[in-house]
């Protein structure tokens, strides 16, 4: 019940916006989300934006996880 | 390299380790479906012993909330909304399902503000929203009693039965015969209240843990994380979550929680109570509150038979059950954990292949 998804905002209209989830368009309530803008991807959970996504960090386990196993033999 | 290639040397790297029934709890439905889907647990079974946790809200919903919402059924002009995942969960006597055949009104929506909407089409009717969920959902419930209230939509209300995380997790962990060796955390609980929520299962009874998110290098790298700690003395938290997990979480999604709702204990099925674990309607928005609104108290009692109540605390697998895959299906579940999608039994069930999992 917990399930969240994510989806891009493409248009803003006060607490709603148009977002493309998985290219279906479905109107999202945002009031949730501080500051948001076209384009921003969000997390949606029973039609709220919940958070904000940072993709800055789309690679962050990747960046992590490859050092490591790189530097280390057996655990 | 690239993300494929990353997590087969993650997976070789835990297979390769010198392990035996490691005890990871997974505490989300929705981690414990995509661990399932993804074919996790049988993967590292039985190095590490994946077990599923309390946090399927639908299965440790009590049968004496089911039967309230019943008893508001049978008032005149009423329509109960409810996501969809509760219509089959049982009461002490009927489910919703049941009710609605018989002509009962009930809408399944997809959100709460569905419900809000519900009510400004049908002024003659009071509508009544089944509350169920843990903090992932209360927020945006509370932003749905708040708009009832600034439009002056007093014919909406909410039957609360939502939960918090924090007690249960405790009650787990203070079990002296608990076996659980590191702790994945509900990824999306932690979207609303940060990462920092979840690092007392750290500080306060050294068991790592981690927050993560629901693909394959989420979950794997998760189980890494934790297994890595096994010789340390001094275990660790992480944050794995970063593209939608911050340490304070949803700032404002928490101030909603705190203006709405007030914690209370709360009846876990086939758990009992927990106190604070419930999150109830406040005295500034009673008005929403169905309970006051119907003059209704939640009378708890179990006749469940199975041992659902234990597979939800970590202490029993589905195929313990005597009646798992054979009474107790998805078509016809006996127990809780057999209703929704993000049940434990639901999901060993859809899954399973042969023998434990």
């Amino acid at each position: 019940m917990c399930l969240a998804i994510p989806g891009r905002i493409k248009f803003i209209d006060g607490n709603l916006a148009d977002v493309d989830i998985m290219g279906v368009e479905k109107k999202v309530d945002i009031q949730l989300i501080e500051n948001p803008k076209v384009e921003d991807y969000i997390l949606i959970h029973a039609g709220f934006g919940i958070q904000k996504i940072d993709v800055d960090y789309f690679s962050y386990l990747q960046n992590i996880f490859q050092k490591e196993i790189d530097n280390e033999e057996n655990i | 390299m690239s993300k494929e290639d990353l997590i087969i040397r993650l997976v070789n790297k835990i297979k390769s380790c010198k392990l035996q029934d490691f005890s990871i709890m997974e505490v989300c439905g929705t981690h414990t479906q995509s661990i399932s889907k993804l074919g996790i647990r049988e993967l590292f079974y039985p190095k590490i012993n994946l077990i599923s946790g309390p946090g399927c809200p639908v299965c440790v919903t009590s049968e004496g909330y089911i039967d309230v919402a019943i008893e508001i059924l049978n008032r005149k002009n009423v329509i109960i909304t409810t996501f969809g995942d509760l219509m089959k969960v049982k009461g002490s006597k009927e489910n919703l399902i049941e009710e609605r055949e018989k002509g009962k009104k009930i809408n399944i929506v997809y959100s709460p503000l569905d419900a809000v909407k519900i009510a400004e089409e049908n002024k003659d009717s009071q509508v009544v929203f089944l509350a169920v969920g843990f903090e992932t959902t209360a927020p945006l419930i509370g932003l749905a009693i708040k708009k009832a209230k600034e439009n002056n939509i007093n014919n909406f209300s909410v039957l609360s039965n939502l939960k918090v995380m924090k007690p249960v997790l405790h009650k787990i962990l203070k079990d002296e015969n608990h076996k659980i060796q590191g702790i994945i955390c509900p990824g999306h609980v932690a979207v609303i209240k940060g990462a920092e929520y979840f690092s007392f299962i750290t500080e306060e009874y050294n068991i790592p843990a981690v927050v993560t998110g629901f693909e394959s290098l989420d979950i794997i790298s998760a189980i890494y994380f934790l297994i890595k700690q096994k010789n340390v003395n001094k275990k660790q938290f992480k944050n794995l979550y970063k593209t939608c997990v911050t340490s304070k979480g949803n700032l404002f999604a928490n101030e909603i929680m705190k203006e709405v709702f007030l914690n209370n204990h709360c009846t876990w099925r086939g758990i009992g109570e927990i106190p604070n674990s419930g999150l109830y309607v406040n005295n500034k928005y009673q008005d929403f509150d169905a309970l006051k609104k119907f003059n209704l108290t939640i009378k708890e009692e179990s006749n469940d038979c199975c041992v659902c109540g234990e597979i939800i605390l970590g202490k029993k697998f589905p195929d313990n059950c005597k009646f798992f895959g054979r009474e107790c299906t998805p078509e016809a579940p006996v127990g809780p954990c057999m209703v929704s999608s993000e049940g434990t039994c639901s999901i060993y069930y859809k899954y399973r292949k042969v023998g434990k999992f």
